[in-house]
């Protein structure tokens, strides 16, 4: 059965998805549950939470909130905490509950800003979803809603898009920054991590943009049919035990198994190789090789294996591997395992 | 700047428990997700949620339905060896609207009774706020899987839409995990002592008693290493409830099982530690000799305060006490509280207004509320007790008071000393 998880815990879902794109931009996130998916984001999922402060709160419904639809409960409580913190936005997560209940999104965006005042956000997720679907969604709309004004182009600036921990296993954007001033841009912003709301707001200022997952290619397009901004994709922060490895390879069948855009990164690192990326999140065939493929489930991912003498992948896979004789090589992804870099 | 909301002890118990702020009541606002709320808020979080108390009857294993979001957390109790214990059936959009995933999960359990090597006890099928909006009938559903798998099934409700209810999601799990027990013929000296996950700490003064009183046999769950050892349990002639939360279970228990209980409540006052034994001598009909007990736990806080003098404390909610009760034997030892992070209720109210009335001033905030992302100290404070006034406190010396193994009587006492002896000396010395 595709849907029985027999050795891994269950992927990052994208509620923790959107929650990280969120995390940094002062804005008051409320995620629409009853409290057990609040604490998966902080306690698990969001590993910046005991390093950087962020206002993010569980709506603490309960079940006759839910039966009855007292959306305007929700809203009275999102009030009661614009006026104790000061934000520039707020936005509205959903969980599983609000998705039983059919929860009307656009009404209660509608609802939360006549109320508060302030421009809100809704994220349709609905926690069956995997991280980098609730990312996509609250990039695109982040950008649609807030990256309105066209500003002069600064020639030497670039922006990143999918920097969060879940994508790179990183809570700072430093290594990202000087991975990239080395390729002789003056001024980088990875937007929602080291940045705020003003480095979203002023987006149409970057000369060039660099989407580093999938998750944050409809933004980049948004932005470029918006602002004519180029846009490219890489990954340039694979860390350091991966690339040495891969460095040290020859004439091995090799499967890297992470979000695309790192397990292609990680592949142009390999020489006299063949190599193949897979991944259990969003494969975009504009950037895949034609062997790539995405994990279906546990046994698809072990019957696959058997094809290869090397595989890239978190070491938490080496439950589901049991039966790979061949050698594998940690490549730390946590909205996998949970582990930073 | 200290923007967190708080009252005084004093403001409080004039304001009465029926009228306490909304400030303290979570279903009046947003929550934030402190320390604290990460442990309490969420059932399934760390420690002994639903999940991970599931588990506690031997060599059960647990399947986790619902979207991927509720179970993701599940990852941190693989560090607790648990990983071999946990399986998931991933609820989809589509499964939802259906209802289909209803079918899968007897092909499920079948799957897994396949994969394992030894067959399980039982199979736990947890379940989330899903299937308590759609009002899942849990008991059939079991029946199916019995049916599949040949195992045992039981459900456990990860109901954090219901943890204010009057059967709140850790009460449901207690009464889940005794559910297997089957009748047999009791032992008048056997008992069984209900309300923890984990067993008391092995120095505790009850074992000693109970044993003096002619109990040869003292069953606990968190001691039972395996399924027959499990099943023992219902020989026991009466239980101790040592957790309120346990009361449904043990009601249970008498029903189906005849065997009556008896309450205790986990104390720091000695003198009510004293007076709860002679009541369980009363019940049980034995005379419990808890003198030296008694002076061995005065001692060591006559000890205590000589060493290290009145000390100011914060005491949180993160620790195996009710803040409340814990805060004021602070107080009649010749302590002071400054602050304390906890929840107020209907139940813990009276200790407020104790509190009230010696050390009015005494701080009074909640946890989950959204101004205690602003919390910074703005008082004396020497020690914090509790992980979460650790964590606002992280400068002092303090302890978390959280271990796995349970303080209770005048055992509890003595850890809470020893504990704060130890960090109050370290810090000294730092």
């Amino acid at each position: 059965m595709s849907s029985l998880l027999k050795h891994l815990s269950p992927l990052a879902p994208d509620d923790s998805g959107a929650c990280g794109v969120f995390y940094e931009l002062g804005g008051i996130t409320v995620i629409c549950d009853a409290g057990g998916c609040a604490g998966n984001v902080c306690g698990f999922d969001e590993p910046r939470w005991h390093e950087k402060q962020s206002a993010l709160f569980s709506a603490g419904l309960r079940d006759m909130d839910a039966i009855l639809g007292r959306d305007d409960r929700l809203v009275e409580k999102l009030r009661l905490i614009c006026q104790q913190i000061e934000a520039p936005f707020t936005a509205i997560v959903g969980t599983p509950v609000p998705a039983v209940i059919a929860t009307d999104f656009h009404a209660l965006q509608r609802m939360a800003e006549r109320k508060t005042g302030l421009p809100c956000i809704t994220v349709a997720s609905d926690g069956t979803k995997l991280y980098d679907y609730g990312e996509m969604l609250a990039y695109e709309e982040l950008f649609r809603r807030f990256a309105a004004e066209a500003l002069p182009v600064k020639p030497e600036k670039v922006g990143v898009i999918g920097a969060t921990p879940l994508n790179t296993g990183l809570t700072r954007a430093d290594s990202i920054i000087s991975a990239l001033k080395s390729q002789g841009y003056s001024e980088v912003v990875c937007f929602g991590m080291d940045s705020g709301f003003d480095a979203i707001t002023r987006a149409s200022e970057c000369a060039h943009l660099l989407v580093i997952s999938p998750s944050g290619l409809r933004a980049a397009e948004y932005l470029h049919r918006r602002f004519g901004t180029p846009y490219s994709v890489g990954f340039p922060v694979i860390p350091a035990q991966a690339a040495e490895a891969a460095g040290t390879l020859r004439g091995k069948r090799v499967l890297i198994v992470h979000q695309q855009f790192a397990a292609n990164a990680l592949r142009g690192m390999l020489t006299d190789c063949e190599a193949d990326a897979a991944t259990w999140f969003m494969l975009d065939r504009a950037y895949a090789a034609p062997q790539d493929f995405r994990i279906r489930s546990e046994a698809h991912l072990c019957e696959a294996a058997q094809h290869y003498d090397v595989i890239f992948a978190d070491a938490v896979l080496k439950r589901v591997l049991r039966g790979f004789s061949g050698e594998l090589i940690d490549f730390p992804h946590f909205a996998v395992s949970g582990r930073l870099n | 700047m200290n923007h967190a909301y708080y009252i005084t002890a004093a403001d409080l118990a004039e304001r009465g428990a029926d009228n306490i702020p909304d400030e303290l009541r979570s279903a009046k606002h947003m929550i934030y997700s402190s320390p604290a709320t990460l442990d309490y808020n969420s059932p399934g979080a760390k420690g002994f949620g639903v999940k991970r108390a599931g588990l506690v009857i031997p060599e059960s294993v647990m399947l986790l339905v619902a979207p991927g979001c509720c179970g993701r957390n599940t990852a941190l109790l693989n560090e607790l060896g648990y990983s071999e214990r946990f399986f998931y059936l991933m609820l989809d959009d589509t499964d939802i609207v259906t209802g289909r995933y209803l079918n899968k999960i007897p092909k499920a359990c079948a799957e897994i009774a396949e994969e394992l090597d030894k067959k399980p006890s039982v199979i736990v099928i947890c379940v989330t706020c899903v299937d308590a909006l759609l009002g899942t009938d849990m008991e059939r559903v079991c029946r199916s899987c019995e049916e599949a798998s040949g195992i045992p099934s039981i459900p456990a409700y990860m109901y954090a839409l219901t943890r204010e209810k009057r059967l709140p999601p850790m009460a449901m799990v207690r009464q889940a995990v005794y559910s297997l027990l089957e009748p047999q013929k009791r032992l008048p000296n056997e008992c069984a002592l209900l309300g923890y996950f984990s067993a008391l700490d092995d120095g505790c003064e009850l074992y000693a008693l109970l044993k003096a009183a002619g109990i040869r046999k003292i069953h606990e769950i968190g001691r039972c290493g395996t399924f027959e050892e499990y099943k023992e349990i219902s020989r026991a002639n009466f239980s101790i409830v040592l957790n309120a939360e346990a009361r449904y279970a043990a009601q249970d228990m008498q029903k189906k099982l005849g065997i009556p209980f008896i309450e205790l409540t986990r104390l720091y006052r000695i003198d009510k530690i004293r007076t709860q034994y002679r009541l369980l001598g009363q019940a049980i009909g034995a005379k419990l000799d808890d003198a030296a007990y008694y002076a061995e736990a005065a001692q060591k806080i006559a000890d205590f305060r000589e060493k290290h003098g009145v000390l100011r404390f914060a005491v949180g909610e993160m620790l195996n006490a009710d803040s409340f009760e814990l805060a004021l034997s602070l107080l009649e030892y010749g302590h002071q509280v400054s602050e304390i992070y906890g929840t107020v209720g209907e139940r813990n109210f009276v200790f407020v207004k104790r509190i009230a009335a010696v050390s009015p001033q005494t701080r009074i905030y909640s946890n989950l509320h959204p101004s205690m992302l602003g919390y910074a100290r703005d008082c004396e404070i020497d020690a914090a007790i509790g992980n979460d006034a650790k964590y606002y406190h992280k400068d002092l010396p303090g302890i978390g008071f959280q271990e796995e193994a349970q303080p209770f009587g005048y055992r509890g006492v003595n850890l809470l000393f020893d504990g704060l002896d130890a960090a109050l000396t370290e810090g000294a010395g730092a």
